[in-house]
């Protein structure tokens, strides 16, 4: 029982106030099930919300209360074992793509996203992580980038995306204003916004740069829940931008680098002052609120219903709520449709929090995707634009494997091929 | 049966100890989880985490309560959001504004107040007992429900269940004595205090913890918890 | 004279037989006869079988007629006679006066004219000539502490002298709320250790006609029961006469309407007392209280407390006087923990919570974290 062991002991490790406070809120009323697109789409009630942070309540009530440890004596409670890891392993990695969207629900106001984050630390420590999701952590830590995308793939790339496209993309520039983060997936699935995203910057006039050794904005040691590779990852990032001694760095279409490098570094190691984690879609705002990008009005008003899908890090836990939006209207004001829930009630496409690199995830993440088409067919959309790559590939892969027509667009593309001016 | 001296029992030394069984059980849960250390959140703001804080209590209080499908999990199950707040309404109105409960606060805080007409305080208790009642057979019946629930859930069901029906029956003179049903009512009052700070029925108390930490956590965010 | 019939005591009263019936009507109606029970319950001779066709008026009236009268002794302890107060000061002939003149009273310490010596004389003459026959009243609570001390009379204790009554008494009747519960001399800290007869004498029935004073209907109309029917009347747990007894204040009051409302008195003569709303919230104890006064009312049906503005003290029930205060809700807890024994236990429990913590903040420093 030695890996249920060193689980626990990260939970007891882990567990301070806040996390106490909340677990002692629950009252197992099940609500956060209702949220949980995994288990609406599958009717598999062990990916209720509550029940992915059972091995967490676990070792709290066992460890740290007089009627845990009573309990557990007398045979009411049970303990965390070895086939237990194996078993919430799949839970919590298969069927959680850390959307947050039970924490809007719970009556109680807990916020089970980062709880169920803490227990992927366990599991991570304690070794009990899909094979697939850890090899390419692996990956990410010996080459920098879980695609694999090493110093000189990285270099090939920008090369050929520059010379493709005839575009000018600074590489690591002392005395830049903003530091350009690219993602993997963008860099090998979706080339072309490393395009777009040079076409506006530049357009806009910014002093940007990317960065080699800053090259990587994904950070899969934060969906395993690694403690120590999450700092390692995300320091990349922080050192490369305090070496180019730029005011702030731009995360690009990714969503959990966001919440990672935005809202959560802070707290795990010492951030560099004076630097500012910024997002592409608050920055695409920015630009056409001031007038330093021009959009040609209406630009996509002749392809029939565009929505947007609200990415779970980027809007419900990042707050670029409102900037997509105020470009859509521009773009395409008579045919922008909102989906039913929206922004910070919005559903996750599935696919996000590692879910997409686990193949065994594969047919829970295909039906979780079945709300989505629910509410795409609804308003009956041609093009989805988003603001993340990794739903980006959910759904060109979810396209694909249910036969669709819609067409999947991101949203600095969707800027880049509308800029006038 | 002696109910007379049952009833002198129950609402006399019983309940004393009840109370202070459960002040110093409510005051061991409280210390215990807080004084387990609060790691500073060091993020910097975009938002208000003060303004997350108060939108998350507003947002319990008057908002969801009230209009329920503001929150579109409503329409997935809207038992145990229907039944839960009608069970919480009743038990609010019932508790602070029936006259005979305000009566027993008075007597220990030292001061009471207004308080509504008997038949419409007593359609809220009707309203609650029926919710109890359909969360009952919820839980038997919902697949979440029947993986969480254990014979703790049962115990605080049976346990909460008890008062709310032996008051209303008290208040009704339904088929027993009045001494009868108030002993037994308060009885069962005097076994939930002691229950409470044994319980997940002390969720009172940390929900306060929780909606702040959830305010918090989304006001930082500059996103509407 | 004990020795003629209640009807030629009455002729000589002046009292016609017409007047005499109308009174036995009233005698009816308050202790809720709706029939006459079975002829051979009531002693009455076998050929007035056919007394189907009475009206229950007349029977009483025949039957009272033609018995003796019955001879009380009437005992009091610790005590303020105010129960003999309310008895004899009816003043119009009614249901009490009739009932005076269906007994006659052999021993009374307040009514008695004599003392001393010859008083317990009389009274040891009375017990041993009418010995099974004589009814036994009993007012004020029996002081049992260090022996009984604190009530004697004629340097004998309450208890002996009780105890003794009892012996040969007929039927035990035990008036107000000293002698069926204790009354006040048992309230907190109970200091004479006062109990009721109840308590003592528990080889016979007693009946119970608590009250403060007891309402003189419901004593009377006990004794008249027991007269016309030769048996005690129906009783509840706590041994009272139901007819009497039945009701709580709360369920025959006037003012019930405006509880049902939600309309109260919340000080006295504020707005609401002044328009007779109820008094719940003055501490009113009705709902808890078995009596008849909301129905027989005092005074010859005159008022009663809550109708007089007053809240029901609840004096028909054990303890009423350490019921939570007379001005306390009725559902108010009747003990409360002080604020210090309640911040005792607040202490207590933050105490053993930081301590809790303390390990629990140890075991997390202690733990290794990888495998």
């Amino acid at each position: 029982m030695e890996k249920s062991q060193t689980a626990v002991n990260t939970f007891v490790k882990e567990t301070g106030a806040w996390i106490a406070a909340q677990l002692e809120a629950c009252t197992r009323c099940g609500m956060c099930a209702e949220a949980c697109h995994f288990y609406q789409g599958t009717g598999n009630p062990e990916y209720a919300p509550v029940w992915k942070v059972e091995l967490l309540r676990r070792a709290y009530e066992q460890r740290f209360t007089l009627s845990g440890k009573f309990k557990l004596a007398l045979g009411l409670e049970k303990a965390v074992t070895d086939a237990d890891l194996t078993h919430w392993s799949e839970i919590d990695y298969y069927a959680c793509t850390m959307c947050n969207k039970c924490s809007m629900v719970c009556p109680m106001g807990i916020n089970l996203g980062p709880l169920i984050h803490d227990v992927r630390t366990g599991l991570s420590n304690a070794q009990a992580v899909p094979a697939d999701l850890h090899a390419a952590v692996e990956k990410q830590e010996h080459e920098g980038s879980p695609l694999g995308v090493t110093d000189a793939v990285f270099k090939q790339r920008i090369e050929w995306v520059a010379d493709e496209w005839e575009i000018e993309l600074p590489v690591d520039v002392k005395g830049a204003d903003t530091l350009v983060v690219f993602s993997s997936i963008e860099i090998m699935k979706f080339p072309t916004n490393l395009a777009a995203i040079a076409k506006i910057m530049n357009a806009a006039g910014e002093k940007w740069t990317i960065s080699t050794k800053g090259r990587e904005v994904v950070n899969f040691g934060f969906y395993e829940g690694n403690e120590e590779l999450t700092v390692l990852f995300a320091s990349r990032v922080f050192d490369a931008a305090k070496e180019l001694g730029v005011k702030r760095v731009m995360v690009t279409e990714c969503g959990h680098a966001y919440d990672a490098l935005r809202w959560s570094a802070a707290n795990w190691m010492p951030v560099p002052a004076g630097i500012e984690v910024t997002h592409i879609a608050g920055v695409l705002g920015e630009f056409v609120k001031s007038g330093r990008i021009k959009l040609k009005p209406g630009a996509y008003d002749n392809d029939g219903t565009i929505t947007f899908h609200d990415a779970c890090k980027i809007q419900r836990r990042g707050s670029h709520i409102q900037e997509p939006r105020d470009i859509l209207n521009i773009l395409a004001p008579k045919s922008f449709k909102e989906m039913t829930p929206n922004k910070e009630q919005a559903i996750c496409c599935g696919g996000g929090g590692g879910v997409i690199a686990i193949k065994d995830a594969d047919p829970v993440r295909y039906a979780a995707f079945e709300l989505k088409i629910d509410q795409v067919n609804q308003i009956g959309a041609k093009t989805v634009a988003m603001a993340c790559s990794n739903c980006r590939l959910q759904f060109t892969d979810c396209v694909q494997h249910f036969n669709l027509d819609w067409k999947v667009a991101g949203l600095a593309q969707l800027v880049a091929d509308a800029l006038v001016g | 049966m002696n109910w007379e001296n049952t009833l002198e029992f129950a609402r006399g030394p019983f309940f004393q100890v009840a109370l202070l069984v459960f002040v110093a059980g409510m005051a061991y849960r409280l210390v215990r989880v807080l004084a387990l250390g609060w790691q500073p959140d060091r993020v910097q703001a975009k938002g208000s985490r003060i303004g997350g804080v108060a939108v998350s209590f507003l947002k319990g209080i008057i908002i969801w309560p009230f209009i329920p499908w503001v929150k579109n999990t409503f329409n997935r199950n809207p038992i145990t959001y229907l039944a839960g707040g009608l069970f919480h309404l009743g038990l609010f109105v019932v508790i602070f504004l029936g006259t005979a409960h305000m009566l027993v606060w008075k007597s220990l805080l030292g001061f009471g107040w207004l308080t509504l007409p008997l038949p419409i305080v007593d359609w809220f208790a009707a309203g609650a007992i029926v919710a109890m009642i359909a969360l009952f057979i919820n839980r038997l019946v919902n697949p979440v429900l029947k993986l969480l629930t254990g014979p703790a859930e049962w115990l605080n069901w049976l346990i909460v269940f008890v008062p709310m029906v032996t008051g209303y029956m008290m208040t009704h003179h339904l088929w027993f004595q009045y001494e009868t049903l108030f002993s037994l009512h308060m009885l069962a009052v005097d076994v939930l205090l002691i229950w409470i700070p044994l319980s997940r029925i002390s969720h009172f108390m940390f929900y306060f913890f929780a909606k702040a930490i959830h305010g918090s956590d989304f006001g930082k965010r500059a996103v509407t918890p | 004279m004990p020795d003629e019939t209640i009807g030629q005591h009455l002729r000589r009263q002046g009292i016609s037989r017409r007047d005499f019936v109308k009174m036995c009507g009233v005698l009816v109606g308050a202790m809720g006869l709706r029939y006459a029970p079975p002829l051979d319950e009531s002693g009455l001779p076998a050929h007035l079988e056919n007394v189907r066709g009475f009206t229950s008026a007349a029977f009483i009236a025949n039957t009272l007629e033609a018995k003796q009268r019955v001879p009380v002794i009437w005992l009091e302890f610790q005590d303020c006679a105010g129960c003999s107060e309310a008895l004899t000061r009816s003043q119009d002939p009614t249901l009490v006066d009739l009932v005076l003149n269906t007994i006659t009273i052999e021993y009374h310490e307040t009514l008695s004219a004599a003392a001393g010596f010859q008083a317990e004389q009389a009274k040891e003459d009375a017990m041993k000539k009418y010995a099974g026959k004589y009814v036994l009243v009993v007012e004020g609570s029996i002081p049992t502490d260090n022996d009984g001390v604190y009530c004697t009379i004629g340097g004998r204790t309450a208890v002996d002298l009780l105890k003794e009554a009892a012996q040969g008494a007929a039927a035990i009747i035990a008036t107000g709320n000293c002698a069926s519960f204790g009354g006040i001399p048992k309230a907190k800290p109970n200091p004479t250790g006062a109990k009721g007869v109840w308590e003592l004498i528990t080889d016979k029935p007693v009946v119970n006609i608590p009250g403060c004073p007891a309402i003189p209907e419901a004593t009377t109309g006990t004794i008249a029961n027991f007269i016309v029917f030769g048996a005690l009347p129906q009783l509840d747990s706590l041994h009272r006469p139901l007819t009497f007894y039945g009701h709580t204040i709360h369920d025959r009051c006037l003012r019930r309407p405006f509880y049902e409302a939600g309309k109260f008195a919340e000080s006295f003569d504020d707005e609401g007392a002044k328009q007779g709303w109820c008094l719940y919230k003055l501490g009113c104890k009705g709902p808890t209280t078995y009596n008849s006064c909301a129905t027989i009312k005092w005074d010859q049906g005159l008022s009663f407390p809550v109708q007089s503005g007053h809240p029901c003290l609840g004096c028909s029930e054990p303890n009423f006087w350490d019921g939570g205060g007379f001005y306390q809700g009725q559902s108010a807890p009747l003990d409360r923990p002080t604020i210090t024994a309640v911040g005792a236990a607040a202490a207590a429990g933050a105490v053993i919570g930081v301590g809790v913590a303390a390990a629990n903040r140890m075991q997390k420093k202690g733990v290794k974290r990888d495998a």
